[in-house]
């Protein structure tokens, strides 16, 4: 198979560069070895924590990705980002060029950008404050602790009241101990939300917001408007542990926007090896497809979760094109011992040039381009920039392909 | 070898981070509640057994061994394939009758076929079928595939000297279905390639790829047929012939079941077994063969992509050969499983789960409104013309009804 | 003893590892009214630090015979009391080419002198029995090595323990001893949560406390010289051999694999450190190369095999003379009565030992107790068996309670043997798992909560093995943080204990963070840190 551009890693940023590239009229391909991050989505997408991340771009590392964009072009790509997204069918809420806040599961305010659309963005932390809140879960269902949600907002100034739902839908899969979870609980919602939009307006009383966990609109992308429509009161979707509904509903929004632009996207494969010569990239060879050229490679395989770097007990690497990877020397410096402190692991990833183009012992590929969590240079946990990362340098990425 | 270089173990089970992706890709775990997911099956249940045998759970027989756990894992763990291993190595039930009669393929092929319009009608006969439902729990509602009246091997008798007129030559598993059950595919086969200047002969003495074997629990006479066809197929491989098919499961069975889950080693034939439409689609890219389509030909179609092609990975050579087709009106549908997984939608006790799982699909397929749909696994073919009310055919009948010979 | 205030007592004892709570068992057994201070949590010393081996006495045979005759006769009791706790897997001794094969049989003759069954076997046949041993083996003795779980051990002694009347106080600390003279008449204690002082009065008290019992002697006025041996350890994320692996030379570092539970660990090291680190264990990239290197030589396959963590714990030792490495000292029980010793009368020490050897420590105590307060009553210790484990193996038990057991039942009677019967385990709420990699359901959780003292989820670890798992508490930590703030209505708490329980987690793995471990690590901070939030609150 020959493709113009081939893309590996089906993730957000392997899936905004196809997009990208299709849209351009680029054949592009893109292996997926698996599903990937969008499955563990926060619901929002984060650029930068800083109140003015335009601004901020000057205080970063020379390895950021942003530093070596730019906040012009950073602005440009921004805005790109929430236009690619509208056309791939999903309207983000949030002004491209400015941050709002997110609510957490935890019931604190996270900074972010753009949020996916059931979830709520705040413009600052005030309008939080001094709500009246009902938080309504499903009993039994342990990844969303109500408890917690209710002690971050009575920190911020709300009072809250917590109810569970008992609904007969739900049994059935309560005979299965390890499946109480968001996407099968999901699945159930897709034909039972009418009954629990129904339950919550009973329930309500004089609060303003209902609070409920981010398990409606699997399949169909408007239940959590519908939901809306029928209570009342302003309802909020606030995250739930792993996976996502939102994030999840996303992955296959793109996936089939991406396979609607004619772009092949070849899910549950694995690049294991890649033909190089001359500074360039000639092919991949695959596990099921076998061996698939193109003219530009890009590397969008992620950090360490998704395999695209890795680590033994005293380097860490980049296990495909073996490229040079940016990290601390000798393990002991990888780690802080307090797991809620920021820790170098996470910054280390691989070297590029300016152009994003991979570096090898020091000389860049020049057809292969590295975009989102692969590239070193940025504490994204820490700066809260993981997806906006992601986007940016796809887009850049494409733009330069 | 460095100290932690690789960190996996047998079937590669700590890779698993816990993340539960294979969960919801499950076709299973929405549709039956007493199976416990592939997580919890797999991965987790395997340190569980590894600790005491007793934690190994017969519901582990509900896993269909779609494979969609493994196509969506993020850390590459064989989910399914260590479910399978753990069924093997541990359960203690033994394969019933019933599962042994819808097990044996190939045997009950060569028994019914000669009596095939009496079978067929028995089959088909309420009576019968309540019988089959009672007996062997069989479900009722499940229409048993016909048996045709003369086989596809004996058909080909007649065609094989014609075929040694073609420069290339290539081999064909045909499978049991297209032996007792529809011939007309292997016929269509053997039209089409011949349309690519390409000829076709059989193996010596093919058996059963032995997949329903595999899920009925009788892994000795699996990998008997394993060690069999192995070995037929390497005479075809030694030869210089490539071994085609036109079933995704048989190809599945025979490249990757048979090293993973039987420990037969195929080795030197894996690379050389591959679906009619990947070989086709590849050498019509490639420009070495050029096909004469009618100018008239009009279908919309909508093509299900087979759990076990999603696993291949080669469901783009399908779609891609079903796309050159001109006047074909083409909706590729959502990768969803379709409930049937070869035996197990026909067993009494899964028929309610078995429709529950392909409904998404079935509801799908309605949207979409096709003439008829398109697709490589004849399992799947059974269970969407049933739920659905289309006609199913393979690609390959497909292309052969739009060339212009 | 009807009129007795509700703070005086028959004895106190200090210590909440397993030799308090063996001493408490055995005491409560006696018809004395016990309390139990412990300053943290049941076995967070030594007790919940070590290999959980059962062991046969084998390793001591050659070098101190003593201690390996009480091993195997402690080694057969146990089988019978605490059959829920232990596992009976065997254990092999095996030499490598680069052994001296002449010590096998000075190690098969000191074995069969000290009682202990040592059979020779065909390293072929080892390789057929424990497929995951070195292959290039030249020898192998097969002794009756088992492996023992010490948490539920403790908790069972403790159980044991408060079902005869004894009163058990964990996050007590003792301050001070209330002297009259040089008699000892009780102890100030600080409850370390709410920080309260509350005085308690009993005719004696047993120092049980590990390598702090020095502190707690000197607090009492008494000096006993120990010697805290640090032994590192590490776990591997399942269970690659089925029977222990030793090797068959004079005891040395990380010469021992035990399988136990879902995991299995390799160990030890063994270094001095001052009594000031005793409370802040680490373990050392050093430790961790060598455990390693060291661990593939028994099994090839740890070289390929997940770490989910490094620990370390602290050996009690008396100190006998100046071995700088602390081998060589006997592992024999010291039972001191500080009376005859140091003029301090109402005071005993029962330090040293091992916890293979608990019991028998306990009934030492208690004879000496009893003694001093004229009662004369039999130890009963060794033929009671232990709450839970009237039962057999967790096929047996769990099918006597349920008939046709779900696979949370099943692993509750693993965990908790007959006693899971009184853990509600009946309806699909209580059967939802929390904790998956370990099949911990809501309502082991739950029972635990409110009938196990416990305080935090890390002692809910300890009772329970949530979070011991894979995931080491990604998937779980929050599930239970949830239920104990639902539990205890306090989420401000709960949501502290969280914190706390994630960074006793990462502790044990960032020294093993490679590989697999490390992408777990990358997770887990996304979930906890970026989606939930956590590291703002």
């Amino acid at each position: 198979m020959e493709f113009d551009v081939m893309i590996i890693g089906g993730g957000l940023a392997g899936l905004t560069a196809g997009l990208a590239l299709q849209e351009k009229g680029k054949r592009t391909a893109i292996v997926s070895a698996g599903q990937n991050a969008l499955h563990f989505s926060s619901g929002a997408f984060g650029l930068l924590d800083r109140e003015d991340p335009f601004g901020a771009v000057a205080e970063l590392d020379e390895d950021h990705p942003y530093a070596r964009i730019g906040a012009d072009s950073l602005r440009t790509f921004a805005e790109k980002a929430k236009g690619l997204f509208a056309r791939a069918g999903i309207e983000l809420n949030g002004n491209p060029l400015g941050n709002g806040f997110r609510l957490t599961p935890q019931g604190a305010l996270k900074r972010a950008w753009l949020t996916l659309p059931e979830v709520d963005l705040f413009p600052d932390e005030a309008a939080v404050k001094g709500h009246k809140v009902l938080i309504v879960n499903l009993l039994g269902y342990l990844d969303f602790n109500t408890s917690f949600l209710a002690l971050g907002l009575e920190k911020k100034g709300c009072t809250c009241r917590v109810e569970t739902l008992r609904l007969p839908e739900m049994e059935r899969l309560r005979q299965n101990p390890s499946e109480m979870r968001s996407v099968n609980i999901a699945r159930v919602m897709d034909n039972a939300w009418v009954k629990v939009a129904g339950e919550v307006k009973s329930l309500l009383k004089d609060e303003d917001w209902v609070i409920l966990p981010q398990v409606f609109g699997l399949r169909d992308a408007t239940v959590p408007s519908q939901i809306r429509e029928t209570v009342p009161a302003r309802v909020l979707f606030v995250g739930t542990m792993p996976p996502s509904v939102p994030g999840m509903r996303t992955q296959m929004q793109l996936k089939r926007a991406y396979e609607a632009l004619g772009g092949t996207f070849l899910m549950g494969d694995e690049v294991l090896s890649a033909e190089t010569g001359e500074a360039r990239v000639r092919s991949v060879e695959t596990r099921n497809i076998g061996r698939i050229g193109a003219k530009d490679f890009i590397l969008a395989t992620g950090s360490y979760f998704s395999k695209g770097i890795a680590s033994d007990m005293n380097h860490v690497y980049e296990p495909l094109f073996a490229a040079d990877v940016i990290q601390d020397e000798g393990r002991g410096s990888w780690y802080d011992p307090n797991f809620f402190n920021p820790q170098s692991f996470l910054s280390y990833g691989v070297a590029t040039t300016p152009g994003f183009k991979v570096l090898k012992e020091g000389v860049p590929f020049e057809n292969l381009y590295a975009a989102g969590s692969v590239l070193g240079g940025c504490r994204s946990l820490a700066l809260g920039c993981g997806a906006g990362v992601a986007l940016v340098t796809a887009l850049s990425v494409a733009e330069t392909i | 070898m460095t100290l932690q270089e690789y960190t996996s173990s047998s079937h590669n089970f700590e890779e698993c981070m816990k993340c539960t992706v294979c969960t919801a890709y499950c076709p299973v775990v929405p549709a039956n509640p007493k199976y416990p997911g592939p997580k919890q099956a797999g991965p987790d249940g395997e340190r569980l057994r590894l600790k005491d045998p007793f934690f190994f759970e017969e519901t582990l027989k509900y896993c269909l061994n779609c494979k969609r756990c493994e196509v969506a894992c993020p850390s590459g763990v064989k989910v399914a394939d260590i479910i399978q291993a753990a069924r093997i190595r541990y359960s203690k039930s033994k394969p019933k009758l019933r599962d042994r009669i819808l097990a044996s393929t190939d045997f009950m092929g060569t028994l019914a076929r000669p009596f095939a319009p009496v079978v067929n009608g028995m089959t088909g006969l309420g009576a019968t079928k309540a019988v089959l439902d009672a007996t062997f729990a069989i479900d009722k509602h499940r229409t048993f595939p016909k048996y045709a009246f003369k086989g596809f091997e004996s058909w080909f008798r007649k065609e094989a000297p014609d075929q040694s007129r073609f420069p290339e030559q290539v081999a064909y598993f045909h499978g049991c279905y297209v032996n007792y059950n529809f011939p007309q595919l292997g016929k269509d086969f053997v039209k089409v390639m011949n349309a690519a200047g390409i000829g076709v002969s059989l193996l010596d003495k093919e058996k059963c790829c032995g997949v329903a074997m595999i899920s009925n629990g009788m892994i000795d006479g699996a990998k008997k047929h394993a060690a069999h066809n192995v070995a037929v197929l390497g005479k075809a491989v030694e030869s210089g012939k490539k071994i085609l098919t036109t079933s995704s499961t048989c190809t599945f069975t025979m490249r990757d079941e048979y090293p993973e889950l039987l420990g037969i080693d195929n080795g030197k034939v894996r690379d050389s077994i591959t679906l009619a439409t990947r070989y086709l689609y590849e050498k019509i890219v490639a420009g070495e063969v050029k096909l004469p389509f009618k100018k008239d030909f009009h279908a919309k179609i909508a093509y299900h992509t087979p759990c076990h092609m999603e696993k291949l990975g080669w469901g783009v050579f399908s779609i891609g050969l079903l796309k050159m087709i001109p006047g074909i009106e083409l909706t590729v549908l959502d990768s969803n499983c379709c409930g049937i997984a070869g035996t197990y939608g026909f067993k009494k006790e899964n028929y309610e789960v078995s429709q529950a799982i392909g409904k998404p699909l079935f509801d799908q397929i309605a949207r979409v409104a096709p003439d008829y749909v398109a697709c490589d696994c004849e399992t799947c073919k059974w269970q969407i013309e049933m739920s659905t009310g289309l006609e199913v055919r393979n690609p390959i009948s497909v292309l052969a009804e739009a060339l212009d010979i | 003893m009807s009129n007795r205030k509700d703070n005086e007592f028959d004895v106190i004892i200090v210590g909440g590892g397993i030799t308090g709570a063996g001493t408490a068992r055995d005491c409560a057994l006696r018809g004395l009214n016990v309390l139990l201070i412990e300053r943290h949590d049941i076995a967070t010393g030594a007790t919940g630090r070590n290999h959980g081996l059962l062991h046969s006495g084998a390793r001591y045979a050659v070098t101190d015979r003593e201690s390996a005759t009480e091993c195997i006769e402690e080694n057969m009791i146990l089988r019978r009391i605490a059959r829920h706790c232990v596992d009976e897997t065997d254990g092999f001794f095996i030499t490598l080419p680069e052994d001296d094969l002449a010590y096998q049989t000075k190690f098969v003759e000191s074995c069969t002198a000290a009682g202990i069954r040592a059979e020779i076997i065909d390293p072929k046949e080892a390789i057929r029995l424990e497929p995951s041993v070195n292959p290039d083996l030249i020898g192998a003795v097969r002794v009756p090595d088992g492996s023992v779980d010490p948490f539920r051990l403790c908790a069972a002694n403790m159980l044991d323990a408060k079902l005869h009347g004894a009163k058990i106080l964990v996050y007590h600390e003792v301050i001070e001893f209330i002297k009259e003279g040089d008699t000892v008449r009780g102890v100030r204690v600080r409850d370390n949560r709410s920080r309260e002082i509350k005085d308690f009065y009993a005719p004696v008290t047993v120092n049980a406390a590990g390598i702090w019992g020095h502190h707690v002697a000197a607090l009492a006025g008494a000096n006993i010289g120990m010697f805290p041996a640090k032994g590192a350890l590490l776990i591997f994320a399942h269970r690659v051999n089925s029977i222990v692996i030793n090797r068959c030379r004079k005891p040395a570092n990380a010469d021992i694999l035990v399988p136990g539970d879902t995991v299995c660990v390799i160990g030890t090291t063994s270094t001095k450190v001052p009594f000031e680190e005793c409370d802040n264990m680490y373990v050392t990239p050093d430790e961790v190369d060598l455990l390693l290197t060291e661990g593939a030589k028994l099994a090839p396959a740890l070289a390929t095999t997940r770490i989910l963590r490094a620990y370390a714990g602290v050996r009690p030792l008396v100190s006998a003379d100046n071995d700088p490495s602390g081998r060589n000292i006997s592992r024999g029980i010291v039972c001191l009565d500080h009376e005859t010793r140091d003029g301090i009368k109402g005071f005993v020490s029962i330090t040293g030992g091992k916890l293979m050897t608990y019991r028998l420590m306990g009934e030492q105590a208690a004879d000496l107790v009893c003694k001093k307060l004229n009662i004369n009553k039999k130890c009963e210790t060794a033929v009671l068996p232990l709450p839970g484990s009237e039962g057999g193996k967790t096929e047996e038990v769990s099918k006597k309670i349920w008939s046709v057991p779900s696979a949370p039942q099943k692993a509750a009677a693993g965990r908790a043997g007959t006693r899971a019967k009184v853990i509600p385990l009946d309806n699909p709420l209580d059967q939802a798992l929390v904790c998956e990699c370990e099949e911990v359901s809501s309502g082991e959780v739950r029972y635990a909560l409110d009938h196990l003292e416990v305080d935090n989820l890390v002692d809910l670890r300890r009772r329970t093995r949530v979070g011991m798992g894979t995931c080491q508490g990604g998937l779980c930590a929050c599930r239970a943080a949830g239920m104990i703030a639902e539990a205890r209505g306090c989420a401000e708490k709960a949501e502290a204990d969280l914190k706390g329980f994630l960074n006793e987690r990462w502790k044990g793995m960032y020294p093993i963070a490679w590989g697999n471990t490390l992408r777990e690590a990358e997770y887990t901070q996304w979930v906890y840190n970026y989606v939930l939030g956590l590291n703002e609150q």
